[in-house]
């Protein structure tokens, strides 16, 4: 190839099309940014209970059961597909820049722009492959039964309902919201799923008669009515198939832990070199990269689990399908899980027995999850910017050295920290979400690791923000 | 929050430095970090005291693939809002006309 000629370059063309936020050309007050992410959050909120029109049943198998709440997608609504079209395309965009398949200079500006309108355009590719994929598997019915009018109906609402996440994420990240929006529906999906699970007014049948759904609820009811109040305790607490007392107590638990790891850092000691006095600091956490390897994480095994279930529904005969996963219903939640192949060992053990049960499940599950953090986080840095390389040139620019070391070694000096951070903070992560889902806790692990450092950022960017609104006055 | 950093050491810089946090605002963490460094400590005592042991080093990692104004279809954040209630009433008044309809050729069967 010439030396002009990049694989970026590709998407110039489709630039003009794309929908593109306008920065905010002002300092938005904090007030305003609160009220767009609160619209923000209605209006996902609100997709997420709107049913799609035209569809016939949800009755079948979902392949996207175990990552519904991760993946912020309701089943049957608009919001089918969630946030996967673009924590896909960023999956895929990192893996590539990662891996130098594609060029990218971050310091340049039209380098950026383009991986910008690449990330974008994969997005909305996705969205629509998801749909058509959707609708010709039958997961809404027989695609003879829906006619072609209802199924591009239900292809272009799904479309359509992607590019609006596409555009209310880019809202939030271009300066008018808090944080972002992907981290924003995730944690409030996740938050939503703990309360429902603890307080759910709903009753189940089982075979002890009727029983409520929220392990709160349930608990002081069976403490009610039960003449027998240590075998109600029991049961409240170490009950089967629905949401427990225990199954709660290990969400606290891991909240706590989690909130603790967050205050671990190395905090480096920086100097203006342009204002005498000025003394700062710049602390690298453990959880350098945050959420983001969960995320990636989350995006491939649903990728994978999508994959499996659609290849092995067509061709459950052919080896190396069998081999991807193979898929059977299951007897309480009426949905597909796997019970063979690589979909299946790199699914959480239902509990501690069960791991017992299946050691070499529970080992591969472990390294899985603790290599695959690991690599994604460390691979983050490099792609969003935030190496040693990328902070070494943007303290550089803002005239900040360290006290006691020579400009040329504050480069060498953060990369004593940041990949080790990075790596290391991954496999906590990693570590944290297997330790959850052994103990049971509510949602997942992934879920609950998810939304204990999404919560945690927004108080973070709350306390700034107030700071930073504070000093406008005092100033 | 990069954005609003940089303008508030726009303010206190002189002119010749202008330029320089201008060009840092895009990549947001440290340029974030380290200047809310510096205001905070330059301001009052009681707000460089109280403010400190609050604050951490903010959502620097947050998944962030909009950081640039790339050229494209420009749109304000609120065309965004309006476009995706607009999107909301859509599918709702779908919904209406085919009961509508169902109901209709029901009657009419």
């Amino acid at each position: 190839m010439g030396g002009g000629f990049r694989v970026l370059h590709l998407v110039r063309p489709f630039l003009a099309f794309l929908p593109e936020v306008q920065s905010a050309d002002r300092k938005i007050p904090f007030r305003e940014k609160v009220i767009y992410t609160v619209i923000s959050l209605f209006i996902f909120l609100v997709c997420s209970q709107l049913p799609l029109y035209g569809i016939h049943s949800t009755t079948g198998a979902d392949p996207f059961y175990w990552m519904r709440v991760i993946l912020a997608s309701n089943r049957g609504t608009v919001m089918e597909l969630g946030i996967t079209p673009i924590v896909t395309s960023g999956l895929v965009m990192q893996l590539l820049a990662g891996s130098k398949i594609i060029e990218v200079d971050n310091n340049v500006r039209e380098d950026r722009a383009l991986l910008n309108g690449a990330q974008k355009l994969l997005g909305i590719l996705i969205a629509i492959g998801e749909a058509v994929a959707y609708v010709l598997s039958g997961m809404y019915g027989p695609v003879g039964q829906l006619g072609v009018g209802n199924a591009i109906l239900i292809i272009l609402q799904l479309f359509f309902a992607g590019i609006i996440v596409i555009c209310l994420d880019e809202l939030l990240q271009k300066g008018y919201g808090l944080g972002s929006g992907i981290s924003l529906f995730i944690a409030t999906n996740i938050c939503e799923s703990i309360i429902w699970k603890a307080f759910s007014p709903t009753t189940i049948n089982t075979g002890r008669g009727a029983e409520f759904e929220g392990a709160v609820i349930a608990l002081f009811h069976m403490l009610i009515t039960k003449s027998n109040k240590v075998a109600a305790l029991r049961q409240a607490f170490y009950r089967q198939n629905l949401p427990n007392v225990t199954n709660l107590l290990a969400t606290v638990l891991i909240f706590l832990i989690v909130i603790y790891f967050q205050g671990f850092r190395v905090v480096l000691p920086v100097r203006s070199k342009s204002a005498r006095g000025q003394q700062g600091s710049y602390p690298i956490k453990l959880f350098y990269t945050s959420n983001m390897p969960i995320i990636l994480q989350s995006a491939l095994v649903s990728n994978l689990y999508f994959i499996s279930q659609l290849l092995y529904r067509k061709f459950s005969g052919n080896f190396f399908v069998n081999l991807l996963g193979q898929w059977k219903e299951s007897e309480y939640s009426g949905q597909s899980i796997p019970v063979s192949g690589l979909a299946y060992l790199i699914t959480a053990p239902a509990s501690f027995a069960d791991m017992a049960a299946h050691p070499f499940h529970a080992l591969f599950y472990i390294v899985f999850m603790l290599t695959a953090c690991a690599l994604f986080s460390k691979t983050w840095i490099e792609v969003s910017g935030s190496s040693a390389r990328d902070v070494a040139k943007q303290l550089k620019e803002q005239q900040m050295v360290m006290p006691g070391h020579r400009e040329s070694n504050l480069q060498k000096e953060l990369n004593r920290y940041i990949p080790t951070a990075a790596a290391f903070g991954g496999v906590c992560i990693g570590a944290l979400t297997v330790l959850a889902d052994f103990m049971g806790a509510i949602g997942s692990g992934t879920g609950i690791l998810l939304a204990v450092t999404i919560i945690y950022q927004y108080f973070e960017t709350f306390e700034k923000e107030k700071a930073s609104e504070l000093g406008f006055f005092g100033f | 929050m990069a954005r609003g950093s940089s303008q508030s050491q726009q303010s206190t810089s002189t002119g010749s430095s202008t330029a320089r946090p201008g060009l840092a605002a895009p990549r947001g963490s440290a340029a974030a970090t380290a200047g809310m460094r510096r205001r905070r400590l330059g301001g009052g005592g009681g707000v460089s005291s109280g403010g400190g042991s609050g604050v951490g080093s903010g959502s620097s990692n947050m998944l962030r693939f909009y950081t640039d104004d790339a050229p494209g279809l420009k749109i304000s954040p609120t065309v965004v809002l309006i476009m995706s209630l607009c999107f909301i009433g859509f599918v709702t008044a779908l919904h209406v006309f085919g009961k509508l309809y169902l109901h209709k050729s029901g009657s009419q069967a």
